[in-house]
């Protein structure tokens, strides 16, 4: 590609530098017709190889410009016409200003270009940089807040279990426990998210991936969640043969756990959750699909990158960390080369669907 | 009371956790120790001889695998590392160190209760299991008969191969505690080589198969991925 834009460059520029060269050639003609004077001559040839330097890439069409203006003048517009004659002083003269000019000119020329592309190269790593500025500020914005629930209410409940241990009934301390249990279950959750996006944020390390058997990762998953959700069963599907992807399975599990995790937490009325893998042709298709509420349409957009969480009211009022999770995720499965979509079924609630390659390194 | 105590070293240098470590353990008759830094933990160690370390491997002096190697010089004493939640390397590394089990922060302490009592049982049959005939291991409706080299389920025979048996019968020995593919391999085919992973990955796939184990259903042994396999216990 790089090539062929190179090839077509040098055509352009062959093909400007023989058209200006004709050009100028022809107008000496003109003017040696129309007046008597040789002088405007060598200018106007001069200026063609001004032009030349000026709108080619590099010294050599300038350089190649001057040698053969210099012996166009010497040929067709001085006294031997149509004869080379080199020892005309005039002549080599001539010929040294029109190569500093085409010399001087094409460097100048080749120093603003480069000025010009170390300048867009800039403003293009700005603009990424402050792309996952933005996207950073939204996390930590919305982690921030999220956080601070949890905190209180884990303070609040030490607070009054050491300063009233002897007069709270053992009910209320057993209750009292649980939440604090609760809520550091939550802050654990939350934190390991934010490790994650860590462990990728930095785009020039590369996950480390091992191959992973299919069938174990999906246990291992399942028996995660199972733990935190014992209630909630998950339909799975998956192929029955041997496969094993390369991946980082510790960052893969947190995808799939968010997922499935976001299901119960949002999809209100849900009563069934599927866990589906298939293969097409050499990728892994992981689907992860509720039969819920679905996606409502004023939040789909900005939902993986995490931006939705403070534009408006949280969904339901109670901590809403969706945006972050999902914006782990796409950030995660990106990073393993595939993407994140989701799509809200015609019967009702939605799937998140992302694929890994089976031999993708 | 007390002399017949297991006795644990706990090398831990934030105060917070190797308290509640230490409340824990105490409640359920484990007499403790606590060390804050790797050369405290040495000293300790051959003072006092403790029955199992629990490891924390970052320590402000050293790092925790060195104390790993240090005591594994000499001495077969368990040792459960407690790792940050980082790469598998960090585990495996600490398990082919010598390592007898890992447990991620943060960690309940049930889990580390039951680490606990699984690597000091292991400890006291290892060379139990091996030489005793007659030895049987059941997990809920899995029974394996060392003797006859045979497992069932339900009292259904499943047949395995040689191969599958063996390494069952080798997790089963272990049972509770994390075996890296490295360990395994090692010990069923005594020797190791570019795609011995997946070697065993596909036996295991193929166990599972026959003892009708799908994710999320029936399941005996765990998958530690990237790591290697756990037998559970009961």
């Amino acid at each position: 590609m790089e090539n062929d834009k190179k090839d077509n460059q040098n055509l352009k520029d062959i093909l400007f530098s023989i058209a200006v060269f004709c050009l100028t050639f022809a107008v000496n003609l003109l003017i040696q017709r129309l007046f008597t004077t040789q002088t405007l001559v060598p200018m106007i040839f001069v200026f063609g190889v001004f032009l030349i330097s000026l709108r080619t890439h590099g010294y050599c069409y300038g350089i190649a410009a001057a040698i053969v203006s210099v012996f166009a003048v010497n040929f067709a517009f001085t006294y031997p016409y149509y004869k080379l004659d080199f020892f005309v002083e005039e002549s080599i003269f001539s010929a040294i200003i029109m190569l500093v000019v085409a010399v001087s000119t094409s460097t100048l020329n080749i120093r603003i270009r480069d000025q010009e592309t170390l300048r867009i190269r800039e403003q293009e790593k700005l603009k990424a940089d402050s792309e996952k500025e933005r996207m950073r500020g939204n996390l930590l914005r919305a982690i921030s807040h999220d956080l601070r629930t949890p905190l209180t209410s884990i303070y609040g409940a030490t607070s009054t279990l050491i300063a009233a241990n002897d007069s709270l009934p053992n009910d209320t301390k057993r209750k009292l426990l649980g939440e604090i249990q609760e809520d550091s279950e939550w802050l654990i959750r939350m934190v390991e998210n934010l490790l994650s996006v860590t462990r990728i944020d930095d785009r020039k390390v590369e996950i480390v991936k091992t191959p992973i058997v299919l069938d174990e990762l999906i246990d291992s998953v399942l028996m995660k969640f199972e733990k935190k959700h014992p209630s909630q069963r998950v339909e799975t599907n998956i192929p029955d043969e041997f496969i094993d992807i390369p991946m980082d399975s510790m960052l893969i599990e947190q995808v799939l756990m968010n997922l499935l995790e976001n299901a119960v937490l949002h999809a209100k009325g849900m009563t069934r959750l599927g866990l589906t893998v298939r293969m097409k042709g050499t990728d892994a298709v992981f689907e992860v699909s509720d039969d819920g509420c679905g996606i409502p349409n004023e939040i789909k957009e900005g939902l993986f990158t995490g931006s939705f969480v403070d534009s408006g009211a949280p969904v339901d009022g109670k901590r809403n960390n969706m945006g972050i999770g999902l914006s782990v995720c796409t950030a995660i499965v990106r990073a393993h080369g595939g993407d994140l979509t989701e799509e809200n079924n015609d019967e009702g609630g939605a799937t998140f669907r992302f694929s890994l390659k089976r031999n993708g390194n | 009371m007390g002399n017949n105590k297991y006795k644990i070293l706990v090398i831990e240098d934030e105060d917070n956790i190797a308290s509640f470590i230490r409340t824990n353990l105490e409640i359920n008759n484990y007499q403790v120790i606590c060390a804050g830094t790797c050369e405290m933990g040495l000293r300790m160690f051959s003072s006092h001889h403790p029955d199992l370390v629990v490891l924390d491997l970052g320590l402000p002096d050293r790092d925790g695998l060195e104390f790993i190697q240090e005591i594994r010089k000499s001495e077969a004493i368990p040792i459960i590392v407690l790792s940050a939640r980082t790469s598998e390397n960090e585990k495996v590394f600490a398990l082919d160190l010598g390592a007898n089990d890992y447990i991620t922060k943060p960690f309940g302490t049930e889990e580390l209760l039951a680490r606990i009592r699984a690597v000091l049982r292991s400890n006291r049959h290892c060379s139990e299991l091996g030489s005793i005939p007659g030895g049987r291991f059941q997990l809920k409706d899995m029974v394996i008969d060392y003797d006859k080299r045979q497992v069932t389920i339900k009292g259904n025979e499943i047949d395995l191969t040689q191969t599958e048996y063996n390494i069952v019968a080798y997790l089963s020995e272990h049972a509770g505690k994390v075996l890296t593919y490295a360990s395994i391999i090692q010990a069923i085919w005594g020797y190791s080589d570019y795609g011995s992973t997946k070697k065993l990955q596909v036996n295991m796939k193929n166990i599972r198969k026959k003892m009708g184990v799908t994710p999320g259903e029936r399941r005996y042994i765990i998958n530690e991925l990237g790591v290697g396999y756990r037998m559970m216990e009961e």
